[in-house]
């Protein structure tokens, strides 16, 4: 069973999402062979009347469906997938940035379950739960075998109820640890004031996100007199969520313009987002942090405040996830929902990101250059991932060209990687005054 | 739907023999909360052919589909798509070419260890002991095994001339005819005065010819009785059901051998050995790892069970259930599906658990702990087994080789001749008929 998922989990959305209910009206318009949809689906009849009198212990007939069903969207791409009637309902409820869990986000490594990042003020942080640990067991039973979305099901539960995971680090003992799941309030925007510098860290696009960013530009103004220095948004290990929300974010950089495109299928229905007028930053430098879990609606951010050239992109190539979801209901939510990926999204230069990712215009690490391998799974390494349509796959020069420019800013040696390196270095771009020489080095 | 044939697979890998198939029962109707998860699975499959970011086809969604359910049920259940399934059928009766030698390396040179009397260097005069020192004018020095070999292989048909170096005798030409000829799935020697037979695999309809034959050949090479035998089944991943049960049966005077289980118990399928046994008075020792599966551990499990023989070494694989491929119609491939579980003839399972030795032997060193083997009952789905009683291997039960004990040997063979050659033998087979 292969499904790796980039980043799903207790608490985030995952990916891109256009919550969409058009789609279905769309139906209508393509007419696939229906012949041939029937015959396959005789097949399939045939196969589970088989296993229903002949397999060597009886099966459960739903269960077995939709186990075809994820095996079916699984073979699509990593991001496709089938959502029961209670995910779905769950997944409203962490789109709208509440839950009840224990408050982490997840992904898959090697069968296991890898802990992305703890949510602040959950369950998970208060136990100590760190980003990169492994589960391997819950409640005593393993986890190598179950898919991530499996997992994470059993992780989750009612409120006031406890859940026991084993946890391995790199170079310790496993530990068992109870947590109690309550109801996390997922703040996804945070902000404070770090050497001057106004500092806002975006976790992920839920609902919360742009009233959040809204809030905190508006504290930040008040906190420096209204005169802003310049601000960093952090986009770090960011996952991405919803597509609206990442227009919106964008707003607070762009006054009008395109900040992204999408296409469907042989680029049919392509769509435009623009930004909407009145941003909030009117004129002040952004720098704008991303890494390798950067995904989705940050690149499309990331992408567009860089393609715009209205700030700095600083950090580590991005994730590399240009694809869009729609979240199709399935008979009005009744049968649960269908996950799709049904789009591409293109930068407003018209780059897509798919498997490539977004690449800083100043490469800094956080990690010092000791020869030792610190990258993250990207996209293109997941299983079935889409290809970018735009990239020849043996483009030499263009990887020769990367190669020449490529220079990438290393933390000092004894450097401790807590410090965050890459934050430094922003907050000393902006307190230089380098900051509109470097902007205008990257518009030519 | 009335009478469908399929293939028996038997073994954690190997496909093949045929055997009858059908159905006991018509199916099942299909109940009202199956029809309504499958009106979502077609729902899916329209939305997803009119929306998805690419085309797709139909069949790939239904591969997609039945791969996921299938693959739920157990690790070796799965949909055979109909090019692979035609691969896999002619591979199936696929046959190599060769000489029908059997060939080691020894001091540079290609060494017969066993030449098949059917095969052509046989006929040509080559025997075991002989070396070939060059193939076509090529001397072979320098080169390693398997390149070697492969001068020698060719298609069937054509000559090669290979020169050979028997004892005694000047190095001599020989043209041979390559032919279509099988191989053994044994090897043999004499091992320390006792007899010696490692069986590879299960899948060689001659398998109990072969064993047969090669009993003669060390009594011959022994000059007398076999004084006791050990058949190494380490790391052979099972193949033919039916020679799993007569090579059984050259060892057991008549009873059962294995009884294989479906869901229901008319279902059930008892195979009995011949009357009458080989060398009865033999002791034998049966060596089993983690990698034996299946077939051989049919084999290890019966003679175990029914007191004739002693199994050493490490827990086996446990994989006790039986794999139907079933043709669909239409020419849509096949369904490989687990429809039974084998049984030993004391009613033990194999399934998810495996044959746990009689006495626990390590191939490695000591480093205070069990090593970790993947087996059965570690796969994804596997279906394991109720019956957890003699499961786990107990560390302190396991013999370590000794520090000194050099790496290059084999100290769960070198076990093997103790027991045989001690009074150990005796007290592990009394040991046996305590437990039942």
């Amino acid at each position: 069973m292969k499904y790796v998922l980039p980043v799903v989990g207790t608490a985030a959305a995952v990916g891109l999402f256009a919550f969409s209910s058009a789609n279905q009206a769309a139906l209508a318009v393509e007419k696939p062979s229906y012949s041939d949809t029937f015959e396959q689906l005789d097949l399939f009849a045939d196969v589970m009347a088989r296993v229903r009198s002949d397999y060597v212990v009886e099966v459960e007939d739903g269960e077995l469906i939709e186990d075809a069903i994820n095996g079916m969207l699984q073979s699509l791409d990593p991001h496709s997938s089938y959502v029961n009637p209670d995910d779905f309902r769950r997944l409203q409820e962490q789109t709208s940035g509440r839950y009840v869990g224990v408050g982490m986000e997840v992904t898959q490594e090697d069968g296991y379950v890898k802990v992305v990042a703890p949510i602040d003020g959950s369950p998970a942080k208060e136990a100590g739960v760190k980003s990169g640990d492994y589960i391997t067991e819950i409640d005593g039973k393993t986890v190598l075998g179950l898919s991530l979305t499996e997992a994470v099901n059993i992780i989750r539960g009612e409120a006031g109820e406890s859940v026991t995971l084993t946890i391995a680090r790199i170079d310790e003992e496993p530990q068992d640890i109870t947590l109690v799941r309550r109801e996390v309030d997922r703040e996804v925007v945070t902000y404070e004031v770090k050497d001057g510098v106004p500092y806002i860290r975006i976790s992920q696009f839920n609902e919360k996100a742009a009233p959040g960013l809204a809030g905190a530009i508006t504290e930040l103004k008040r906190t420096v007199d209204g005169r802003l220095p310049g601000v960093i948004l952090d986009l770090r290990t960011n996952p991405g969520g919803l597509l609206d929300q990442s227009i919106k974010i964008s707003s607070a950089f762009l006054d009008s313009g395109e900040v992204v495109s999408t296409r469907g299928r042989d680029g049919s229905d392509q769509q435009s987002y623009d930004a909407e007028p009145g941003q909030l930053l009117n004129g002040v430098p952004v720098i704008v942090l991303i890494d390798e879990a950067s995904a989705s609606a940050s690149e499309i951010v990331a992408g567009a405040i860089q393609d715009r050239n209205r700030g700095l992109v600083m950090g580590m190539t991005s994730f590399g996830k240009g694809s869009v979801q729609s979240l199709i209901p399935l008979r009005g939510g009744r049968d649960g929902a269908l996950r799709l990926t049904t789009q591409r999204y293109y930068t407003p230069s018209g780059r897509s990101i798919q498997g490539t990712g977004i690449d800083p215009d100043l490469f800094v690490s956080s990690y010092p250059d000791d020869g030792e391998d610190h990258t993250r799974v990207s996209e293109a390494d997941l299983p079935n991932s889409i290809e970018n349509e735009e990239a020849p796959a043996d483009d030499e020069t263009a990887d020769e060209a990367t190669e020449d420019e490529l220079i990438i800013d290393y933390p000092p040696e004894g450097f401790v990687v807590t410090d965050d390196y890459q934050l430094q270095r922003a907050i000393e771009l902006i307190k230089s005054g380098n900051y509109n020489q470097r902007l205008a080095e990257m518009q030519n | 739907m009335s009478l469908k044939h399929g293939l028996v697979l038997t073994g954690a890998f190997a496909a093949t023999l045929v055997a009858g198939w059908s159905y006991a029962v018509t199916p099942k109707e299909i109940d009202a909360p199956s029809y309504e998860k499958m009106q979502i699975l077609a729902d899916i499959i329209t939305i997803v052919e009119a929306e998805y970011v690419e085309p797709v086809e139909t069949q790939t969604l239904i591969e997609g589909a039945l791969n996921g359910a299938l693959a739920k049920l157990d690790p070796h259940s799965s949909y055979v798509p109909p090019t692979t399934y035609t691969e896999q059928r002619k591979a199936a009766r696929r046959e190599y070419g060769g000489l029908g030698i059997e060939v080691i390396m020894e001091e540079g040179l290609i060494k017969i260890n066993y030449a098949l009397e059917e095969g052509p260097a046989y006929g040509a005069g080559i025997r075991s002991g002989d070396f070939i020192t060059a193939v076509e004018g090529e001397s072979i020095l320098g080169l390693d095994l398997d390149e070697a070999v492969e001068g020698i292989r060719g298609l069937a048909g054509d000559p090669v001339t290979v020169t050979v170096l028997s004892p005694d005798q000047e190095p001599r030409d020989l043209s041979v005819m390559r032919e279509q000829v099988r191989g053994r799935a044994i090897r043999h020697r004499v091992e320390d005065g006792l007899g010696y037979v490692l069986i590879e695999s299960f899948n060689n309809t001659k398998l109990t010819t072969d064993l047969e034959r090669a009993l003669e050949l060390l009594e011959e090479e022994l000059g007398s009785e076999i004084p006791g035998l050990i058949i190494d089944l380490r790391g052979n991943r099972g193949g033919l059901l039916t020679q799993s049960v007569s090579v059984s049966g050259l060892f057991l005077d008549g009873g059962e051998v294995l009884s294989v289980r479906g869901r229901k118990d008319v279902d059930t399928e008892r195979y009995h050995a011949d009357d009458g046994e080989v060398m009865p008075d033999m002791p034998i020792v049966v060596l089993v790892s983690p990698g034996s599966a299946s077939a051989a551990e049919i084999l290890a499990g019966s003679l175990q069970d029914r007191g004739r023989a002693v199994v050493v070494g490490r827990r086996s694989f446990g994989k006790g259930s039986v794999q139907s491929v079933i043709p669909l119609p239409g020419n849509k491939g096949a369904l490989r599906m687990t429809t039974q579980r084998y049984y030993t003839p004391s009613g033990k399972s194999i399934q998810g658990r495996g044959i746990m030795p009689d006495q626990l032997v390590s191939a490695l060193d000591d480093t205070g702990e069990l090593r970790r083997r993947i087996r059965e009952d570690n796969l994804p789905n596997a279906l394991l087994n109720v019956d957890t009683s003699d499961y786990e291997e107990v560390y302190e039960d396991v013999i370590f080789p000794p520090e000194e004990f050099p790496i290059t040997e084999d100290f769960q063979l070198r076990t093997a001749v103790e027991i045989l050659k001690g009074s150990r033998y005796q007290e592990l087979l009394d040991a046996q008929s305590d437990l039942d």
